[in-house]
């Protein structure tokens, strides 16, 4: 008998309430709809590939974070061996014009592993997700032939993503000081397929048509984190991009940079237990404007951000961190000159296991999203799910 | 404190697994949220023939399924040539056990299947048999048709085309037929309609064999089964083809025209095929999706044979490559059009004016063809050889306005992946 199966036997409502989260959960994609989409315009969505512990907090604790590969710095010091993987599946609701749609993605947003190395030294390897352009679309419409206008059906599937692979090293000086430096190669392909119907097809053949599209461009990142004071702290980093191309059939289409990121963190974790931060960043997707078409507009986003992580009740001993956090952010695409802007509230909370040689996360957050004179508003859950083994 | 912690970590891992099925099927945001602009349809039309022709002699002798015996003096009068080359000459007696020379006969026909859907006439016709057995250049037109007189007439019948059912029975000379047997010769029949104005579908092979026999008894009593023959000859170093296709086959004395110039012609009597290769630009065939393609042809009218009924067109691809330019060899090597999708169209001769026939199945196989093998299209009449229409349309050489177009409709090659 597994142990699985010990904890049913003793604890039989909790066993049936798992029993029936289970179930329902596995029949909701059977019951959602379909999308379009607010997040996925453009290149994609902002997939923020931070740590769960970071989605916790809305991205807050996105600077400070050792796993979120954004601020190489947060690396220094780390003293055990990380290997950290993760989950984020997300359920999208789409309203416009009066007509509701519904959809579910599953990303898998971060894989990483921290290696320390001596006197306060660690390199980190990670992949996340940047930005995720999957989507399907159905559609009628009409074709103009030979003058005449005829029914059509369309659909288009648009799937891929772009990922960044960094490779980082991070040193802590002394007790009040952290610095590192990141490299980084953003690379990923988007692959289309389009296929178009007449009503009438004893005339008209259908169309299928694709187009992939690969990905390739790298940015160097710095990062530093200092304490000003006893429980106050600033990090900061930056990530300076350089070229991004577009290649289809390995000629290069379109080609723009890796846009340049400034974020900033004040942390405060005087209160024992406890840490709270606020922070910002400003990414300039508009650096990608030149890779896209005049049909999709590039804003550079000033996105903000508040959390905390608190010790909640113990389990065996071990306090249960408990995060919440708040972030309101400007997604980087959008069909007109207004950014898509995105209202994120999150929640959390992770513990040890096995006597901290690993450590499972959990955050849920709810995003809201809209578009100004679209009429166009999506709400989204994400769900997030971590695990790091410190072997 | 473990119950809810385990609740909530398995329904949030579960929720996880359960959200690997995606579901991304969406478009009511669809313009406003689709920013991936659809290519335009392109619609051109244009005189697409390279080269065209019409080609006769259709079917092939020996390859009709059907054989058309007709005497309509305004229009269309054939003759039919049977021939019974190997003729039974012995018999097994009842009872007896041994074998037995024929010496007498009775009861000799002529057994001919019919289509019915093929026979015309609401009058009475007689149906002449003639023997045409000669000793001259016996595959020439002209000397068969002078054996076509009285002195060699073995068999008439008269009959209402339209009222026949699916087998006439042409009795035959006895006399002759008795010679014939104790000569060890052959026997060669030549037949036609003579009278009001029919005509009468047979038909002519199944199975490889010839369709009409030759019925008769061994001997005055009846109570011997019949000997039945089929057609068969032997021509001296002939391929069996050709000795099947002399076995059985017609005479024209009366038939279409020719095509003339600048024009096309399918079906007639004999029949034609025609033939177009097309010269489509590879942005278009190869480089772009076909979603229309039609053949633009314009008919002039006919006036030979059945003016006023429709008549279906079958399309034929050819597979040559290139390297084949003897334009019968191509005909020869077409696939039928049906496996490509491309169906048949029905015509009315009399009629006049453009029409199109959908070549789209055609037209998207272009792209998956090797490169040797030219674009083309031929047309061949339904019941060819065994029907009096034709189709006329005008050719590559006619007035531009009157030439054969392609009109084709497709959607460019477009990377339309990028936002």
């Amino acid at each position: 008998m597994n142990r699985a199966m010990l904890l049913t036997n003793h604890r039989p409502r909790a066993g049936a309430a798992a029993t029936l989260l289970l179930v329902a959960s596995l029949a909701m994609p059977g019951l959602a709809g379909a999308q379009g989409s607010l997040g996925a315009l453009g290149f994609g969505y902002p997939v923020n590939g931070m740590s769960i512990r970071a989605s916790g907090t809305a991205g807050a604790f996105g600077d400070i974070d050792p796993l979120s590969p954004i601020n190489p710095a947060a690396l220094g010091g780390i003293a055990r061996t990380v290997l950290s993987a993760q989950t984020e599946p997300e359920y999208r609701r789409l309203t416009v014009g009066g007509v509701t749609e519904r959809t579910s993605s599953q990303r898998i947003p971060l894989l990483a592993v921290i290696f320390p190395a001596r006197r306060g030294v660690a390199v980190g390897v990670s992949a996340r997700g940047f930005l995720d352009r999957s989507y399907t679309t159905t559609t009628t419409g009409t074709a103009d032939v030979d003058g005449a206008s005829l029914p059509t059906n369309e659909q288009l599937t648009m799937r891929g993503a772009i990922g960044d692979i960094r490779g980082a090293v991070g040193w802590q000086i002394g007790n009040w000081a952290r610095v590192g430096l990141g490299g980084h190669i953003f690379t990923g392909e988007n692959t289309g397929v389009r296929e178009r119907t007449f009503a009438d097809t004893l005339r008209f053949g259908s169309t299928l048509d694709s187009s992939r599209v690969t990905y390739i461009g790298t940015a160097v990142s710095i990062g530093g984190e200092v304490r000003l004071f006893k429980g106050l702290a600033a990090a900061a980093s930056y990530r300076a991009g350089n070229r991004f191309e577009a290649r289809i059939r390995d000629t290069t289409r379109a080609a723009g940079n890796v846009p340049a990121r400034l974020g900033g963190t004040l942390r405060y974790d005087g209160i024992p237990g406890s840490s709270f931060a606020v922070g910002f960043e400003q990414v300039n997707w508009s650096d990608m404007q030149s890779m896209a078409s005049a049909r999709t507009r590039a804003h550079d986003a000033l996105n903000l951000f508040g959390g905390a992580e608190v010790a909640g009740p113990r389990l065996r001993g071990v306090p249960l961190l408990l995060r919440a956090g708040y972030a309101r952010t400007d997604l980087p695409f959008s069909t007109t000159a207004s950014p898509v802007r995105e209202i994120r509230l999150s929640g959390g909370f992770g513990f040890p296991v096995a006597r901290d040689a690993a450590a499972i996360d959990f955050s849920l957050q709810r995003a809201t999203r809209s578009l100004a004179g679209s009429g166009a508003r999506e709400s989204a859950w994400l769900l997030g799910v971590g695990i790091q083994v410190r072997p | 404190m473990r119950a809810p912690l385990l609740v909530l970590a398995l329904g949030a891992t579960s929720v996880a697994a359960a959200a690997c099925t995606e579901n991304l099927d969406g478009g009511a945001g669809c313009p406003s949220l689709c920013p991936e602009e659809s290519e335009r349809f392109r619609d051109t039309t244009f005189e697409a023939s390279e080269i065209d022709s019409s080609l006769a002699g259709y079917p092939t002798l020996g390859l009709s399924n059907n054989l058309l015996l007709a005497n309509r003096p305004d229009t269309l009068v054939t003759r039919a040539i049977l021939r019974f080359d190997v003729l039974t000459t012995s018999f097994l007696p009842n009872g007896t056990g041994t074998l037995d020379s024929i010496t007498t006969v009775d009861s000799v026909f002529l057994k001919l299947p019919l289509d019915s859907t093929g026979r015309r006439g609401g009058n009475p016709v007689t149906l002449e048999a003639y023997d045409v057995d000669t000793t001259a250049s016996d595959t020439v037109p002209a000397v068969l048709r002078s054996l076509f007189r009285p002195d060699r007439r073995i068999g008439t019948l008269t009959l209402t085309p339209s009222s026949t059912g699916d087998t006439i029975r042409v009795p035959l000379s006895r006399t002759f037929m008795q010679a014939r047997i104790a000569a060890k010769s052959r026997v060669r029949v030549g037949l036609r309609l003579t009278g009001s104005s029919g005509q009468l579908r047979l038909r002519a092979f199944t199975l490889g064999f010839g369709a009409p026999t030759l019925q008769f008894d061994p001997a005055s009593d009846t109570t011997y089964r019949p000997i039945t023959l089929t057609t068969q000859t032997t021509l001296s170093g002939a391929e069996n083809e050709v000795n099947l296709a002399y076995s059985l086959y017609a005479l024209t004395d009366i038939g279409s025209p020719p095509p003339g110039p600048n024009t096309l012609v399918v079906g007639g009597y004999p029949a034609y095929r025609t033939y177009m290769r097309f010269n489509v630009p590879r942005r278009i065939s190869d480089s772009s999706t076909i979603v229309r393609a039609d053949l633009l042809l314009t008919q002039q009218r006919s006036r030979f044979g059945n003016v006023r009924d429709s008549v279906a067109v079958f399309p034929l691809v050819p597979t040559a490559t290139a390297d084949v330019s003897d334009l019968r060899r191509i005909l020869d090597l077409t696939a039928e059009g049906t496996l490509l999708g491309v169906d048949t169209t029905r015509f009315v001769p009399g009629d006049s004016g453009v029409r199109s026939l959908n070549v789209l199945g055609l037209a998207r196989s272009w792209r998956l063809q090797a490169p040797t093998v030219p674009r083309g299209l031929a047309l061949r009449i339904a019941l060819e050889g065994a029907q009096p229409a034709e189709l006329r349309f005008f050719s590559r050489t006619a007035a531009p306005a009157l030439r054969p177009k392609l009109r084709i409709t497709y959607l460019p090659k477009s990377e339309f992946v990028l936002p």
